[in-house]
């Protein structure tokens, strides 16, 4: 009984939680004395309220809507990945599209060989615009073999 | 359904699954923003952000720890900002000189089932004691458990308990009329 006065003491005269908390696990958690002063879980259970009504179906109404709201009004429900499933008329449409794509496609690639074959040409011309040699301008003989690709550039110092 | 797979299917973007987590919780979570709240009206409005919030931040929820408890520490939060409100709302109207005032719920069709919390429990309890006494009578939590939600230490939580319990059995010893529940 003195040890429970003693406590109580201790735990009005220092009001740090962390002490008081102390107090509470070593003392009066384990005091039948202590514990006759305060209430029972069927105690506190009796004036709480202990199980809230099933709203569910309204909460959910209202949750719902103001997530709708937020989201722009994309419809939440619809997020889910459904199988495409499709009509005749949705096959035609396709099928047009497709064949759209293959022409230009095709188009393009013709438009494509083009520019390659002309891209292509490109390092088959030859030109040379000024060759120094000594840091003077060369005397240059440019030589090509009949019948050959080949191009021969032949440059010696000006006299 | 598995909690954690009903998880993975909200973060999926399946709305069934959210559905099922707001049936499992609201009955839970109404319960006890009315014990922290003391009214209907309020609990219904604190659920509904409740929900709004862990859909929104289901992202963040780390698995490692009690999805109830991160649900209740959110609805926590959310009934100190309605208490808030309704405290700033109160002085304004001690401002404009008014006596009574007229609190109308939310939601009219439900409000004939509504049960409030015995006046006394408001009056005497601090809000975190209430939270600490509704889910330690309702739910079973420890002290550890309670301060998990209260975003306190065990024996700051142990502290709030002992004190509501203790006022409790003052209130219950007087013989309060006022503590009759409905």
């Amino acid at each position: 009984m003195s040890r429970c006065k003693t406590v109580k003491f201790f735990y009005d005269l220092v009001p740090l939680k962390p002490w008081r908390g102390l107090l509470i696990r070593r003392h009066i958690e384990k005091c039948p004395r202590c514990l006759a002063g305060l209430a029972s879980r069927e105690e506190a259970g009796s004036l709480l309220v202990q199980e809230g009504a099933n709203i569910a179906d309204f909460l959910w109404t209202e949750v719902e809507k103001a997530l709708l709201a937020e989201s722009g009004g994309e419809h939440v429900k619809d997020r889910t990945i459904r199988p495409v499933v499709m009509r005749p008329r949705g096959w035609a449409v396709a099928a047009i599209l497709l064949l759209i794509f293959i022409a230009g496609f095709l188009l393009f690639k013709d438009f494509r060989s083009d520019d390659v074959s002309s891209a292509a040409a490109v390092p088959a011309r030859f030109e040379l615009e000024y060759v120094r040699v000594g840091g003077q301008p060369a005397n240059t003989v440019v030589y090509q073999p009949q019948g050959s690709d080949m191009i021969i550039v032949w440059a010696g110092k000006s006299p | 359904m598995d909690e954690q797979e009903l998880i993975a299917g909200c973060l999926r973007g399946r709305m069934e699954d959210f559905r099922m987590i707001v049936e499992r919780y609201s009955a839970p979570a109404m319960a006890l923003a009315m014990n922290i709240l003391g009214n209907r009206a309020d609990a219904e409005d604190a659920c509904q952000e409740l929900f709004i919030q862990v859909y929104r931040h289901l992202k963040s929820y780390d698995k490692d720890r009690s999805f109830k408890n991160w649900v209740y520490t959110i609805l926590y939060r959310r009934c100190l900002d309605q208490l808030k409100k309704r405290r700033r709302s109160a002085e304004l109207v001690k401002k404009m000189g008014r006596e009574t005032v007229l609190v109308t719920p939310a939601n009219p069709g439900h409000s004939h089932s509504a049960r409030r919390l015995p006046s006394d429990l408001m009056d005497k309890l601090k809000a975190k004691e209430r939270t600490a006494l509704s889910l330690w009578a309702n739910e079973g939590y420890t002290a550890g458990e309670i301060g998990e939600v209260l975003l306190c230490s065990a024996s700051t939580a142990r502290v709030y308990l002992f004190q509501a319990r203790k006022k409790i059995k003052k209130l219950l010893e007087q013989g309060d009329v006022s503590l009759q529940n409905g």
